[in-house]
């Protein structure tokens, strides 16, 4: 080996990545727009509220109290309603999907039913509401347990039963928290496969392979130099990545010395799944649609975009047999739950995974043409 | 003089198959002397790459022996390639990279200097391109570039495959002047071309090839001179009478591309003969020319077949 052919190789695969600029802005751009949008979509997950339109019909300060009650558990952005309006027409008028309607003697029944202890008397508020909304059953949910709690509080006893919520990781994670790591590993495959099978198949189709089989440069020079330009890419999109998301999203994620290793482990598994196909298609574009054919598949089954628990049993299974999976796996281990026992055992999978292909695609590999 | 001092290199007896069905090289030997330029003349798909590959250590041969400077290629590719400098058919580099990178890429792979490379583009005259990216060239300098690359090692044999394929005739004119200058410096050059003037021009031993076999080998004076048992007489501007006064002596004149008069002759009394009959009839001629056939015609008259340039390469035989 030799290194000085492996710099200068190496720094020409760079200057002309670095000088494809569009190649080069959808390579570093679309796993950022994919956090950017997703980040975007998944942004207020922790912090939802909704706006909810109260019409008070009886204007007294007891029905007050319900406006107040309702913005004060911080889910609600109250929006009043004028009593003169009809709530039917007003949702049929407006985008909201909901009006809660608070009855015109709503002060009255609350005293029947707090003063007199009268236990016959209560107060129906309407919820008038557009059944085509996918949301609003979840607010109308919402509210009816805010409504219960306030029920509750009104019997002036105590909740007997009350419930603890006990998450299996000692810290909370936000879908962010966990998309961001899958996108790690799915850039990270996607340049290194069609890096290696776009470059190698192009090169070879000019004849720049035939021609540097005439120099000293040997395959073990030329493989190396991919491979560390391949890494390159990745450490410099993967802190792109990290910074997009702490920035914009304020997503911390753990980094340490799993972060790396699965980096290369994923360089060396994708260049070697890329060397193999590079050996089986001859022409260029047919290359790139059987890198398409071997990376969906991967980045929709392999949970880089959703838990795998939403996917149906033998999708599952399938998923299992992906070695995208254990990188998504292995990344969100180390990087979201800190959990060195499962980042290990994946670490395990993909560096077998990665040493078969790798070499597999060393063999395959044709410096010389046919004997 | 000792074989391996005298020779550059040496074919013997090299045979290549590509699976059962094509014959590419059929048994050649021939040597090429150090510091000679040798042509490997041939129509497409003849069997000249794949001779030339083999040589350059690329493709491996199914039988015979090669040596090139007394190193067996399928042996000592290590130390063979420092010793040579290629451009491949259909040369082609890296397309962002500039012409001076990419001198300097090739210079490290062979562990160069750097203050050798603006000499080389220098002498293939890049020297206001050298900041140009290799895809904004055209045709003929990037194959000056190749020539400049397959220099980059000062190696002491030169394999020029093809180097003015697919050039417009301007293109291929400075692409000669490159290898005029090559062949002055006493490099060993060997190149494959299905050019007879660039062979004629450029060569001091031409072999011509033809379905894998060698047909006939030597300098392009001696292939002539061994080849053209007949003289073409060339009449310009003749009046129509001519064609039936020539063609009534029993000769066969033909109208060359000038619209002048072209008839064979075996002898310098032919030629007389006809002048008198010219003369007798007051058919009329402004000038006249009298020449041994060129390469071209020798060539054809060996195959049998008609040169054409083809854009495909010669696949055929790779």
């Amino acid at each position: 080996m030799n290194f000085r052919v492996v710099g200068a190789n190496l720094v020409v695969s760079l200057k002309c990545f670095y000088r494809e600029r569009t190649a080069m802005f959808f390579t570093t751009m679309f796993p950022i727009l994919l956090i950017l949008v997703f980040g975007a979509i998944f942004m207020d997950d922790d912090n939802l509220h909704y706006n909810l339109c109260l019409q008070d019909l009886d204007q007294t300060e007891t029905s007050a109290e319900i406006a107040k009650s309702l913005a004060s558990t911080g889910k609600f952005k109250i929006i009043p309603v004028d009593a003169g309006i009809e709530a039917t027409q007003y949702v049929n008028d407006t985008k909201e999907n909901l009006v809660v309607v608070i009855p015109k003697d709503y002060e009255n029944l609350s005293a029947q039913y707090l003063l007199n202890g009268d236990l016959n008397a209560f107060a129906t508020l309407r919820y008038v509401y557009d059944p085509s909304s996918s949301s609003v059953l979840e607010k109308m949910q919402l509210l009816n347990l805010v409504f219960a709690t306030m029920n509750q509080e009104l019997s002036a006893k105590p909740p007997f039963i009350r419930t603890a919520q006990e998450s299996i990781h000692t810290r909370k994670y936000r879908f962010l928290k966990f998309f961001i790591p899958g996108i790690i590993a799915m850039a990270i495959m996607t340049e290194s496969l069609f890096g290696t099978v776009q470059v190698n198949t192009e090169l070879r189709q000019k004849g720049i392979i035939r021609k540097l089989s005439t120099t000293p440069i040997t395959r073990t020079d030329w493989i190396l130099s991919g491979i560390l330009h391949q890494i390159i890419l990745a450490v410099i999109s993967t802190t792109l990545m990290l910074l997009v998301s702490y920035i914009v999203f304020d997503v911390q994620l753990s980094i340490n010395a799993w972060l790396p290793l699965f980096i290369v482990l994923d360089v060396f598994t994708f260049v070697g799944i890329g060397m193999i196909l590079t050996r089986l298609v001859r022409e260029a574009q047919s290359a790139s649609s059987a890198a398409n054919a071997i990376m969906f598949p991967m980045m929709f089954l392999s949970g880089s975009f959703f838990p795998l628990e939403m996917m149906p049993d033998f999708l599952q299974k399938f998923a299992k047999v992906l070695p995208l999976y254990y990188l998504n796996e292995g990344l969100r281990a180390a990087m979201v739950f800190q959990d060195n026992g499962t980042a290990l055992s994946n670490a395990s999978t993909i560096g077998a995974v990665a040493a078969v292909v790798f070499i597999l695609g060393i063999t395959v590999t044709r410096w010389e043409e046919g004997k | 003089m000792t074989k391996e001092a005298e020779y550059a290199i040496e074919v013997e007896s090299l045979t290549k198959r590509y699976g059962n069905d094509l014959l590419a090289v059929n048994g050649i030997s021939f040597n090429v002397r150090k510091g000679e330029v040798f042509a490997l003349l041939g129509p497409n798909g003849a069997g000249k790459t794949t001779t030339v590959e083999i040589i350059e250590t690329i493709r491996r041969p199914t039988s015979g022996k090669v040596h090139l400077l007394g190193m067996d290629v399928t042996k000592e590719k290590r130390n063979i390639v420092p010793c040579i400098g290629v451009l491949p058919q259909g040369f082609s580099s890296f397309d962002r990279i500039t012409v001076r990178e990419t001198m300097l890429y090739y210079s490290r792979l062979f562990g160069g200097r750097n203050d050798d490379i603006d000499k080389l583009i220098a002498l293939v005259n890049l020297e206001d391109k050298a900041k140009e990216q290799y895809a904004t060239l055209s045709g003929g300098l990037k194959q000056r570039l190749g020539i400049a690359i397959a220099l980059v090692n000062d190696p002491k044999v030169v394999f020029l495959d093809e180097p003015t394929t697919g050039l417009d005739p301007r293109a291929r004119r400075e692409v000669w002047d490159v290898l005029l200058g090559l062949k002055k410096e006493g490099k060993t050059v060997f190149l494959t071309t299905h050019y007879m003037e660039e062979a004629e021009l450029l060569a001091d031993t031409v072999a011509i090839i033809l379905s894998g076999k060698i047909i006939a080998m030597g300098s392009p004076a001696e292939l002539i001179e061994s080849n053209a048992d007949y003289l073409v007489l060339t009449l310009q501007s003749v009046d129509e009478k001519a064609f039936a006064v020539v063609g009534g002596l029993g000769f066969e004149p033909e109208q060359n591309n000038d619209k002048a008069l072209q008839v064979r002759v075996e002898h310098m009394d032919d030629i007389r003969k006809i002048l008198n009959a010219m003369n007798d009839a007051n058919a009329s001629f402004v000038s006249m020319d009298v020449r041994k056939p060129n390469l071209e015609q020798v060539f054809l008259k060996l195959t049998g077949e008609a040169l054409h340039e083809s854009a495909g390469g010669e696949k055929g035989a790779q």
